[in-house]
C-alpha cells in the first residue's frame, strides 16, 4: 500500500499569485524514506503542509494512509507524525511536559503515554534533562525533543520538514540516525531537505523539486544516471566575488555541460575532467583569478540538480 | 482529559511560569491600588452645584448654623442646597440620584451641642433660649439655683454623641465626601469658637446680667455656677458625629474604587497579552503543530481562550483577596463572583478581538496597550467615572472597564446579585459582540 499518493497538487497563496507548488505528483511506498530535495523556496514546506492538512491545496489532492487530505483531514492527522522546521515547543514547559501535552493533543493518554514518553526521552538521550524547562536546552536538544514529539504514537508515516536546519554536525548526525531507526521500526518517512548529503544518505527514493515543480524522481542511482557520464568540478577562488565572471568565461569550452556560481564557489559539470580542467585553469589565469582549491566529484545529486536546472543546489 | 481542558491548563501553566506576567497581573495592580488609595483618601476635585438636600428635624438655633454654612457664599458654587421637610421623599430623591446627598440634622441637635439648654428643658421644662430678662427675673430662687447646678453639670462630657446623617447616593460618592467635609468643618468651628458658651452668655446678658463678664453674670443670676464654669464649655468637644450613609449602608472610599478599577485595568493587560500568545504561537510554529494534530480548530481556539479566562479569573480572585485583606470592600461575595466571571469573559473578548485582527505580535501588543489605556481612561479607572461628561460615560460602555466599574460600584453600594443582573446582562451582550467580531477575524486569518 502507498503511504502517500499525491496527485497534481497545486498551491497558490493568493488568487493571482505565482504557484508555490505546481502540479506535483508522487508516491511514497510503505516503509520507505522519501526525500524532497530542493533549494530554499522550492515548495518543499508547502507540499508537506498540504499533505499534513495544515493548508488546503488550490487544486489536486492526495491520499495519505488511504485518507483524502481534502475530505478526511482528521483521519489524515491521526495517521501521521509531523516534525516541523520550526522548533514547535513550549519553552516554559519541561521536556516531559511538552511530550505529555503533545501526546494528549494526539489523543494519547494514560499509562501507555507515560511509558512512551520515557521511551522517547531515552531514545533522544534527554532523560537526564526531562524535568528541565525546554528553554534551557541546547539547540540540538531542542531539535531532538522536536523530533520526539513528532514520533509520539508511533504513526505509520512521519513527515519531517528540514529537521536538521541550524544545528551542529553532531546533533545532525544524531537526528539522521533516529530517522533511520524510525524507518527500521517500520515507519514510512517523508523527509524534506536542501542538504544533498542528507538526501543521498537517507533516502530510498528522492524527488527533486525546484520552483514548485517536481523535476526529477527516482532512486539515487536512477537520478545520477540522468546526468550520463558527466563529472563535477568544484572550484574555490581567492576572489569569491568573481565566480560569475569565470562561469561566463568557461561556458563555451569543449566538454563543458553546465556551469554555476554560488557562495564563492564555481560548480561545473563536464564530460571529461582531464581535458576540461586545464582549459578552465587557463581561463581563470586569463581573467586574473587565483584558484584556491579544486575538487573532482563523481556524479551526485548536486550534479543532477545542476544538470536539470543549470543552477547549483544552494543558489 | 478533554483536549480543550489540556489546552487551557497549558495556557495557565505558561502564564504562571512567566515572572514578568505575574508581576504585571498581580503585584503592579496591588501596589497601584494602595498608592492611589493612600494618595487620594476620600478626596475629590472638579465639583460644582452638587444637589444637596437638608432635612432639619431640630428646633434649636444650632442647626441653623449648619444650614447657613451649607448655603454660605463661599460654597454657593459648590453646593446647591435645598431645605426639605419630608424625609421619605428626600431619601427617595437621593436613591434616584436626583440629589447627591441628604443631610439630616436630628431632633435635639442644638440641645446636644449646647447641653445645658436641653438639660434645663428636660429637668425644669424651661426653654432657656426663649427667656428674656423679665421672665428670668421672675423665676423662683430655687429654680435659678437648679439652673446653675445644671450649667455646671453640663461640663461633664456626654457619653452619646448625636449623629448627623449624610444619606449619600453611591453615584455621587465624591460629592458626599465634600458635604461631609463641610458639615464636619462647621461643627468643628462651632466647637472652636465656643458657640455654646456664647449663646448661653448672650442669653444671660439678654436677661439682664450686669456686663460682658459672663462668668460673673452667670454666677449672679444662677448662684450655683462656680467661677470658670462657662469657659470650660468652650474647651469641650462637641458631642456630634457625622456619618455618611448610602442607601445600602456604605460610603465612597478610594480604596474600594481603585481596588476594583485597577483590577479591571490589569485584567485587561493580562487578557490582551494572553490574546497575543495566539499570534506568538503562530510565529513560533506551535499553532501549526496544533493544527496538524487531530484536534479541531474550534477546540484549539476554545482551549486557548479558556486558558486566558482561567488565568484572568485567578488574577482577579487573588486581587480581590489581597485587597480585601488590606481593607477594601468589593461587595457581596456572590455578586462579586458573578461580576468577576462576567468581566473576565468580557475582557477575554477584547483579547480575542485583537489577536483575531492584528497582523503580528508587535501590532497586537501596540493595539492591546492602546485599547487598555484609552478604555481605562474614558471609563474612569483613574478618577471617578461619574465626573466624566455623560457622553463619555455612554461611549465608554463599549469597554469592559466601564461595565466593571458600574457593576462594582453597584456592589459596593450594597446591591446583591439580583441588583446587578441588568449590568451583567449588558456586559455579557458586549462579550458576545466581541467574540462574534473576533470569530470573523479568526476565520479570515486562520482559514
Amino acid at each position: 500500500m502507498s503511504l502517500v499518493e499525491a496527485r497534481n497538487l497545486v498551491k497558490r497563496y493568493t488568487a493571482d499569485g505565482p504557484k508555490a507548488v505546481d502540479n506535483v505528483s508522487f508516491e511514497i511506498r510503505d516503509g520507505e524514506i522519501f526525500s524532497l530535495l530542493g533549494p530554499n523556496g522550492a515548495g518543499k514546506t508547502t507540499t508537506i503542509s498540504m499533505l499534513s492538512t495544515l493548508i488546503r491545496p488550490t487544486a489536486g489532492t492526495a491520499l495519505v494512509n488511504g485518507y483524502d487530505i481534502r475530505t478526511e483531514p482528521m483521519a489524515v492527522r491521526r495517521s501521521i507524525g509531523v516534525v516541523p522546521q520550526d522548533l514547535a515547543l513550549y519553552g516554559k514547559l519541561s521536556g516531559r511536559e511538552n511530550l505529555r501535552f503533545w501526546g494528549e493533543m494526539r489523543g494519547l493518554g494514560g499509562p501507555a503515554l507515560w511509558e512512551e514518553i520515557d521511551e522517547k526521552l531515552a531514545l533522544m538521550d534527554l532523560t537526564d534533562r526531562a524535568g528541565d524547562r525546554a528553554e534551557t536546552y541546547s539547540g540540538g536538544m531542542k531539535r531532538r525533543l522536536n523530533l520526539a514529539i513528532g514520533m509520539l504514537g508511533n504513526p505509520p508515516l512521519m513527515m519531517l520538514d528540514e529537521p536538521t536546519v541550524g544545528i551542529d554536525p553532531q546533533s545532525r548526525r544524531h537526528i539522521l540516525d533516529y530517522v533511520r531507526e524510525l524507518n527500521r521500526a517500520g515507519a514510512g518517512t517523508l523527509y524534506t531537505t536542501h542538504y544533498m548529503e542528507e538526501a543521498q544518505e537517507l533516502s530510498d527514493r528522492i524527488g527533486i523539486i525546484d520552483r514548485g515543480t517536481l523535476i526529477a524522481l527516482g532512486t539515487l542511482q536512477e537520478l545520477t544516471q540522468m546526468v550520463g557520464e558527466h563529472e563535477m568540478l568544484r572550484l574555490q577562488l581567492y576572489q569569491p566575488e568573481a565566480g560569475q565572471a569565470l562561469v561566463d568565461g568557461v561556458r563555451g569550452l569543449e566538454g563543458m555541460h553546465q556551469a554555476s556560481a554560488a557562495d564563492g564557489e564555481v560548480v561545473l559539470s563536464v564530460a571529461a575532467v582531464e581535458t576540461t580542467l586545464p582549459q578552465v585553469l587557463t581561463k581563470a589565469a586569463d581573467l586574473g583569478l587565483s584558484i584556491r582549491n579544486v575538487e573532482i566529484r563523481e556524479p551526485n545529486l548536486e550534479t543532477v540538480f545542476l544538470h536539470l536546472t543549470g543552477r547549483a543546489l544552494r543558489d | 482529559m478533554p483536549k480543550v481542558v489540556t489546552l487551557a491548563l497549558k495556557e495557565v501553566k505558561l502564564s504562571v511560569r512567566d515572572v514578568g506576567a505575574m508581576v504585571t497581573m498581580l503585584v503592579t495592580p496591588l501596589v497601584l491600588t494602595m498608592a492611589i488609595a493612600a494618595a487620594f483618601g476620600t478626596g475629590t476635585g472638579g465639583l460644582s452645584n452638587v444637589p444637596l438636600l437638608v432635612l432639619n428635624q431640630d428646633d434649636g438655633q444650632m442647626s441653623r448654623f449648619v444650614w447657613e454654612a451649607l448655603t454660605a457664599q463661599n460654597v454657593e458654587d459648590l453646593l446647591a442646597a435645598e431645605m426639605v421637610y419630608d424625609e421619605a421623599d428626600a431619601r427617595a430623591r437621593v436613591e434616584g440620584d436626583a440629589a447627591a446627598a441628604l443631610v439630616i440634622i436630628p431632633r435635639g441637635f442644638s440641645d446636644r451641642v449646647v447641653p445645658v439648654v436641653g438639660r434645663v428643658r428636660e429637668v425644669l421644662g424651661i426653654d432657656l433660649l426663649s427667656l428674656d430678662a423679665e421672665s428670668a427675673e421672675a423665676l423662683p430662687e430655687e429654680v435659678q439655683e437648679e439652673i446653675g447646678r445644671l450649667v455646671l453639670e453640663s461640663r461633664e462630657p456626654d457619653a452619646d454623641a448625636v449623629v448627623v446623617e449624610i444619606y449619600a447616593s453611591p453615584n455621587w460618592r465624591i460629592s458626599a465626601g465634600v458635604v461631609r467635609g463641610i458639615v464636619t468643618q462647621v461643627l468643628e468651628q462651632m466647637s472652636m469658637t465656643a458657640q455654646g458658651t456664647t449663646i448661653i452668655i448672650e442669653e444671660l446678658i439678654a436677661r439682664g446680667a450686669p456686663g460682658p463678664e459672663a462668668g460673673e453674670g452667670g454666677a449672679e443670676w444662677f448662684p450655683g455656677v462656680a467661677d470658670g464654669g462657662f469657659e470650660s464649655l468652650a474647651d469641650r468637644e462637641l458631642p456630634v458625629r457625622v456619618e455618611i450613609v448610602s442607601p445600602t449602608g456604605r460610603g465612597f472610599r478610594w480604596l474600594d474604587y481603585s481596588a476594583t478599577s485597577m483590577a479591571i485595568l490589569f485584567l485587561m493587560f493580562a487578557v490582551t497579552a494572553g490574546g497575543r500568545t495566539l499570534l506568538a504561537e503562530r510565529q513560533a510554529g506551535t499553532l501549526s503543530r496544533l493544527l496538524v494534530s487531530p484536534t479541531p480548530a474550534v477546540a484549539i481556539l476554545a482551549g486557548k481562550m479558556g486558558g486566558i479566562v482561567v488565568t484572568g479569573l485567578m488574577q482577579v480572585l487573588v486581587l480581590w483577596g489581597a485587597t480585601t485583606l488590606v481593607g477594601s470592600y468589593w461587595g457581596a461575595p456572590l455578586g462579586v463572583v458573578a461580576a468577576i466571571v462576567v468581566l473576565v469573559l468580557c475582557a477575554s473578548g477584547v483579547g480575542a478581538l485583537i489577536s483575531a485582527w492584528a497582523q503580528d505580535v508587535g501590532q497586537a501588543g501596540t493595539i492591546g496597550t492602546a485599547v487598555t489605556l484609552v478604555g481605562s481612561a474614558v471609563s474612569g479607572t483613574f478618577f471617578p467615572r461619574w465626573n466624566l461628561p455623560a457622553w463619555v460615560q455612554n461611549l465608554s460602555l463599549a469597554t469592559p472597564n466601564a461595565w466593571g466599574i458600574e457593576i462594582f460600584s453597584a456592589l459596593q453600594m450594597g446591591r446583591g446579585l439580583d441588583g446587578i443582573l441588568p449590568l451583567l446582562g449588558g456586559a455579557l451582550g458586549l462579550t458576545i459582540l466581541y467574540y462574534v467580531v473576533a470569530l470573523i477575524g479568526f476565520r479570515r486569518q486562520f482559514a
